[in-house]
């Protein structure tokens, strides 16, 4: 019997507690198209999963201390892409898909290039414009993005495996539901690799501190480019599966509200954490979003919208967001640490 | 050939001679004391090799290779590393972390290879840790391992510092003012690893203020007053002329 206390104390529940909770989480998350096929339900899924992916671009970019304010011109670029090659130039699907997020991540590419040896608020400026210049030409350039009407970007084909009609996008939903799970799980294990691997070190080097990092052998623009193109590329895919989704893409469809809400998901739901923290963040604010706008009191949808960020914000400072929560739980409440204070310096 | 080479470097902030016409010569294995009164021109010299400013004139070599105008990280690769005046940490790391993001930058495999976790990286990493684990203790920092960074006192602050400059395998390691808030054991410790350093080959440049570190340390010292170089010779010569006594007497007097 001590013995069995013993080893009761040996397990780990401040890991295992969240990891068994996310891990049923995601089967369930797997299994939802076949208890429902629910409009509603599987669009809003979709939708938040896209978001995400735009999110833990946006986290990525952050971790090199770079504030982008135009995260949404990606999804813009990554969607006009996918549009103009299958409905404008009558490519097939698939490899149009696979490019969309390649010039996405070209144009990042360029413009970190030039942006991003300076960086900080220049960088930011930026970025803002680039959204509005994205917007502007794909308002301008009609004989290719049809101007102001947009494209009708068609579903993705029926794939077909030996005459047997295997998965068609337009019966349901579930295809996309899926469609949207492999883009999210796709991303984040290369997010998740990046984090742990020495590039996402040698970004936290750039942005913790970027002079002392370029002393030590960092060229901070190498790493600022590598991480804004990184973003890019999934951004872009994750603006083509909305187009393919929504089946339209218009100038109008990602502005800078767009990139602000890329934003804002990523803070609330913790920079600390490239996959994580974009996930809960993107999952509380777009359906908080879609509920609020469903009232039809005029304002106090922004209003509670900036509440939720505001109170998010001032509660989970230096960087902490929802994912920080439970180990925050945890050590407060289960296990009672102090939190760590800093000494006072001698002199 | 000298190792280090400064030819008539001048860095001016507007009509400011921060440093003017200043040749410098520093052997392989010396350790070079800078001196000079406040405002002289010593942050500024290191700031130059280092690469953190661009000469205004002159130019500067190192094994016989131009290295003015280089950037920062680009000298910081060929193997010249410097410390800073004040304590400049990577707030919100901990020691060990701070201590690994700057040793990455000496590891022979790639940021691919890192990314796909090969054999190849885990050993590097390996190796990477037992360094850090090496200077740690060499350094007194074992206590305060996994503190946050600015979590640490001063003097760790400062030995965290020269910690991270030392992983980074320098050739010529550049301290400014390594001891400034230590007392004089602390001072005396850090002493004890310049010279561990200088057995090893490797090239220091250290601004001091306090003697008795120098005196203990430096093979060789250069005064600068007003950006000028004034002295350059043994540490009991330099100390005693009597123009460097007058550039300190003349600070004091102000
Ligand atoms: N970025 C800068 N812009 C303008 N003036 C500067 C700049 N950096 C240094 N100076 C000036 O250059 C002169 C030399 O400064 P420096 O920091 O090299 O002195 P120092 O010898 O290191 O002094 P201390 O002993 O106080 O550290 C000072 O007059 C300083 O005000
Ligand atoms: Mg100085």
């Amino acid at each position: 019997m001590r013995y069995f206390f013993k080893t009761i104390h040996l397990i780990d529940y401040k890991n295992i507690v969240p990891k068994t909770v996310i891990g049923l989480f995601i089967i369930l998350i797997l299994l939802i198209p076949v208890f429902t096929r629910n409009v509603v339900t599987l669009s809003t899924l979709i939708m938040t999963g896209i978001w995400a992916v735009a999110a833990m671009g946006f986290t990525l970019v952050l971790r090199t201390g770079q504030f982008s304010l135009g995260q949404s011109a990606f999804m813009a670029l990554g969607g006009y892409a996918s549009a103009i090659l299958t409905a404008q130039m009558g490519l097939p699907f698939w490899p149009s898909f696979l490019v969309s997020g390649l010039v996405s991540g070209l144009i990042a590419l360029l413009v970190g290039m030039v942006v991003l040896r300076v960086g900080g608020i220049y960088f930011s400026i930026i970025t803002l414009a680039l959204g509005e210049i994205v917007r502007i030409i794909a308002l301008q350039w009609e004989p290719l993005t049809r101007g102001s009407r947009g494209i009708i970007a068609s579903a993705p084909p029926p794939i077909i495996l030996g005459g047997h009609e295997l998965v068609n996008f337009n019966a349901s939903l579930a295809p996309y539901f899926y469609f949207m799970i492999c883009l999210v799980a796709v991303t984040g294990l290369v997010f998740w690799r990046i984090g742990e691997s020495r590039l996402g070190r040698t970004f936290a080097g750039t942005a913790l501190n970027p002079v002392l990092a370029e002393h030590q052998g960092i060229y901070l623009m190498k790493y600022r480019v590598i991480a804004f193109t990184v973003a890019g590329v999934f951004t872009g895919y994750a603006g083509a599966l909305y187009t393919h989704f929504l089946q339209v893409i218009t100038p109008m469809v990602f502005g800078l509200w767009q990139s602000i809400q890329i934003m804002i998901m990523s803070i609330v739901g913790g920079i600390g954490s490239l996959v994580g923290g974009p996930i809960v963040g993107s999952i509380l604010l777009y359906n908080l979003g879609e509920y609020l706008s469903r009232l039809d009191t005029p304002g106090l949808q922004s209003f509670l919208f900036g509440s939720v960020v505001v109170i998010v914000v001032m509660f989970l400072p230096q960087g902490a967001g929802l994912v920080n929560l439970w180990e925050r739980f945890w050590n407060k409440v289960v296990w009672r640490e102090e939190e760590y204070e800093p000494d006072e310096p001698e002199d | 050939m000298p190792y280090l080479e400064l030819k008539n470097v001048s860095k001016h902030f507007g009509r400011l001679a921060a440093v003017e016409e200043v040749n410098l010569q520093v052997g392989k294995g010396e350790i070079l004391g800078i001196v000079g009164p406040n405002g002289s021109g010593k942050t500024t010299l290191i700031n130059l090799i280092s690469g953190y400013y661009r000469p205004t004139k002159g130019t500067i070599y190192f094994n016989g290779k131009k290295i003015s105008g280089l950037r920062p990280d680009k000298i910081a690769e060929l193997g010249i590393i410097r410390t800073f005046q004040s304590n400049v940490l990577y707030e919100g790391t901990t020691v060990v972390e701070s201590m690994l993001i700057s040793s990455y930058q000496q590891y022979s495999t790639n940021n691919w290879q890192s990314f796909l976790e090969t054999k190849a990286w885990k050993d590097d990493n390996e190796k990477a840790v037992g360094r850090v684990i090496e200077l740690v203790k060499l350094l007194d920092l074992l206590n305060d391992t996994f503190l946050p960074a600015e979590g640490l006192s001063h003097g760790y602050q400062r030995m965290l510092g020269i910690a991270m400059a030392m992983i980074a395998n320098p050739q010529v390691l550049l301290l400014d003012e390594p001891t400034t808030g230590m007392n004089h054991e602390e001072a005396m410790f850090v002493v004890d690893k310049i010279k561990l350093l200088s057995e090893q080959g490797v090239t220091v440049i250290l601004i001091e203020h306090n003697m008795k570190v120098l005196l203990n340390v430096a093979t060789r010292v250069v005064c600068l007053s007003f950006g000028n170089k004034i002295a350059d010779g043994i540490p009991e010569e330099v100390m005693n002329e009597k123009e460097v006594i007058e550039a300190y007497l003349g600070t004091e007097i102000l």
